[in-house]
């Protein structure tokens, strides 16, 4: 089976560092702060309701997994956005450029490696997240559908950082480019409906109603939420712990009596959401992969049609 | 084996390599020399497929470089000025990672870099961690993994700067034993006594223009002629020079206290009769012989201002 050298080559080194075993381990300590403190919690509302303590402990899935989700969206885009510009420093980058391997391979190889990684932390984590479902109660099942979002976020923040790294000649740079760069697409899917739903709501109460032309969107403009890292997490848990979908309940238009048409009505029902989120997000990662590799091709600049022509000219 | 035509490369304003052709055979060990700024790292790295030029075209073995990258990347190895190593890798696994980037078989790697090794006198070393070599070592290694996929041309950019005297003699014997073996070799270097002993082709560039290229020898009777006489003398350097000037076709290129150089276009017996003027007038030559040209003496004369 071919596995990609870069992988092999960056697990090997990075596996010989302490830094790796200091990482697991700050990772642990959080994990189990967060879960000694969410225990104290739990036993302390125990004592002054009539609920059985075992089941309060479902709560524990979502406030672990969460906290680890915000772990690897944090780590993942520093592991990534100091790879290719981390070669450059080193003076790697140019040999690199001149073996066998194609841009494309190179990222891919990047992007593993920090997958790889962010699933050593969760495999790390596997003692204290089974807590949950020993004494908590909850599926087996809903494991492996967080490890599968683990993986989304782990890509999805790899792509963020190996996006910025190919940007950047500095690692630095490339790392405060990545967060900046998530924090602008976090609140940009957060605000655009805010907006909308401000703007309607506005006109509503100074015109007597929304006019046509803005509301032919309806509450599909809710549909930028699905870009929204924090909304797919916040979604995913209502329909895990409470089988709700969260965004089926916003509205942004209908309560401006403007009748809603159009595939949000469809995709908040049920399972949808988060099937075409995970789809767009997977397809937005691909999208930054692929960038990032046009971006470090060295002849990126050399048109197709020019590299027809060379290979009619054999 | 390496054919470049009409090749230009600008960074804005500036004309980084300017109408360059050229063309090496293969087998070769060419030396590209120039001064700093003069395009040479540039046009290497065009050739290694790491910058596109503005127009022109590569070959290497008859294929487009630009156009057919994936087969040109197993035709070149190429050995950078200054190179980076990765931490906590061993030099057999150094090896390994790049041939395996050529999608080479563990095995195969084992045997050719084991190979390399041996031929780069590192096998003793195959277990040291690649940071913990000499810089000489890690460059003889550098050439090693340049070679790892049996590329049929080797480009070295400044191989030997920053190694001590003992380290560019061995990376000089290293270059010979791989042009005895049918590579072809590009280096570029100011080191030009170097590269005077290793090559047997040359090409200076200058201002981004490829201003002498071909065999060594002829580039040097081209440049400088083949006609250049040093007369020593003790006494009488007047009278000397006096005698010179008055011969048709003799050319003074410098003359100090106790030295003359002339180029010239005479015959022997002429030679002959001009110094024994010389001494017959008073002049005490205490010897006189044709100058050898060397890569110092033409390229300071072909890179100088307003020559």
């Amino acid at each position: 089976m071919y596995l990609n050298p870069i992988v092999k080559k960056d697990i090997k080194v990075q596996s010989r560092s302490m830094r790796i075993c200091w990482g697991i381990f700050a990772y642990e300590l959080i994990l189990a702060l967060v879960f000694f403190l969410a225990m104290s919690i739990i036993q302390g509302n125990s004592r002054y309701s009539s609920g059985n303590i075992y089941s309060a402990m479902v709560w524990l899935y979502p406030v672990l997994a969460v906290t680890q989700l915000i772990i690897l969206g944090l780590v993942v885009p520093v592991k990534t956005a100091s790879s290719i510009s981390g070669e450059k420093e080193r003076q790697t980058f140019d040999i690199m450029m001149t073996t066998g391997m194609s841009p494309f391979s190179v990222i891919m190889g990047k992007v593993m490696t920090a997958i790889v990684q962010g699933m050593f932390f969760v495999a790390a984590s596997m003692p204290v997240m089974a807590l949950t479902f020993i004494i908590g109660g909850m599926s087996w099942a809903y494991l492996f559908w967080f490890l599968g979002i683990a993986l989304l976020v782990s890509l999805f923040s790899a792509s963020i950082g190996i996006l910025c790294s190919s940007l950047c000649k500095r690692s630095i740079s490339a790392v405060i480019m990545s967060y900046v760069f998530y924090l602008a697409f976090f609140l940009g899917t957060t605000v655009l409906p805010i907006v909308a739903g401000g703007v309607a709501a506005n006109m509503r109460f100074m015109l007597g109603s929304v006019p046509k032309a803005f509301a032919m969107f309806g509450d599909n403009i809710l549909l930028f939420l699905m870009l929204n890292p924090a909304v797919y997490l916040i979604e995913y848990f209502a329909w895990v712990m409470a089988g709700e979908s969260l965004v089926s309940n916003m509205s942004l238009f209908s309560t401006q009596g403007v009748q809603v048409r159009g595939p949000v009505n469809l995709l908040t029902t049920g399972f949808w959401w988060l099937i075409c989120s995970t789809v767009l997000f997977v397809g937005i990662s691909f999208l930054f992969l692929w960038l990032a590799s046009k971006r470090i091709d060295p002849i990126r600049g050399y048109s197709s049609s020019s590299r027809r022509q060379g290979r009619k000219g054999r | 084996m390496l054919q470049i035509s009409n090749l230009y490369k600008s960074y804005g304003k500036f004309q980084a390599v300017n109408n360059l052709t050229l063309h090496i055979p293969k087998g070769d060990l060419f030396g590209f020399v120039g001064p700093n700024g003069a395009g040479k790292t540039t046009t290497i790295r065009m050739v290694c497929g790491l910058m596109l030029p503005n127009s022109g075209h590569i070959a290497i073995n008859g294929i487009d470089a630009l156009a057919r990258q994936k087969e040109i990347k197993r035709q070149i190895g190429y050995v950078p000025d200054f190179f980076g190593v990765y931490d906590n890798l061993k030099v057999r696994e150094y090896m390994d990672f790049y041939g395996s980037m050529y999608r080479m078989d563990s095995r195969e790697i084992q045997r050719i870099s084991d190979d390399l090794l041996d031929l780069v006198n590192l096998s003793d070393k195959k277990e040291a961690f690649v940071d913990t070599l000499s810089r000489g070592m890690k460059q003889r290694l550098c050439v090693a993994r340049a070679l790892i996929h049996n590329p049929a041309l080797l480009v070295l950019d400044e191989p030997n700067s920053g190694l001590d005297p003992r380290a560019r003699v061995e990376m000089k014997e290293l270059l010979q034993n791989l042009r005895s073996m049918g590579k072809t070799i590009v280096i570029s270097s100011h080191i030009l006594s170097e590269l005077s002993e290793m090559c047997n082709s040359i090409g200076i560039m200058n201002h981004g223009s490829l201003v002498e290229a071909g065999r060594i020898e002829d580039v040097l009777e081209g440049v400088l002629g083949s006609n250049q006489l040093v007369i020593t003398l003790d006494e009488g350097r007047e009278t000397a020079l006096r005698i010179v000037s008055e011969y048709v076709g003799v050319e003074l290129d410098s003359a100090g206290e106790h030295e003359i150089r002339l180029t010239h276009n005479m015959t022997k017996p002429q030679i002959a009769r001009m110094v024994g003027e010389m001494i017959a007038g008073g002049v005490v030559v205490t010897g006189f012989h044709k100058q050898e040209g060397d890569l110092e003496t033409l390229f300071m004369r072909v890179t100088g201002d307003g020559q």
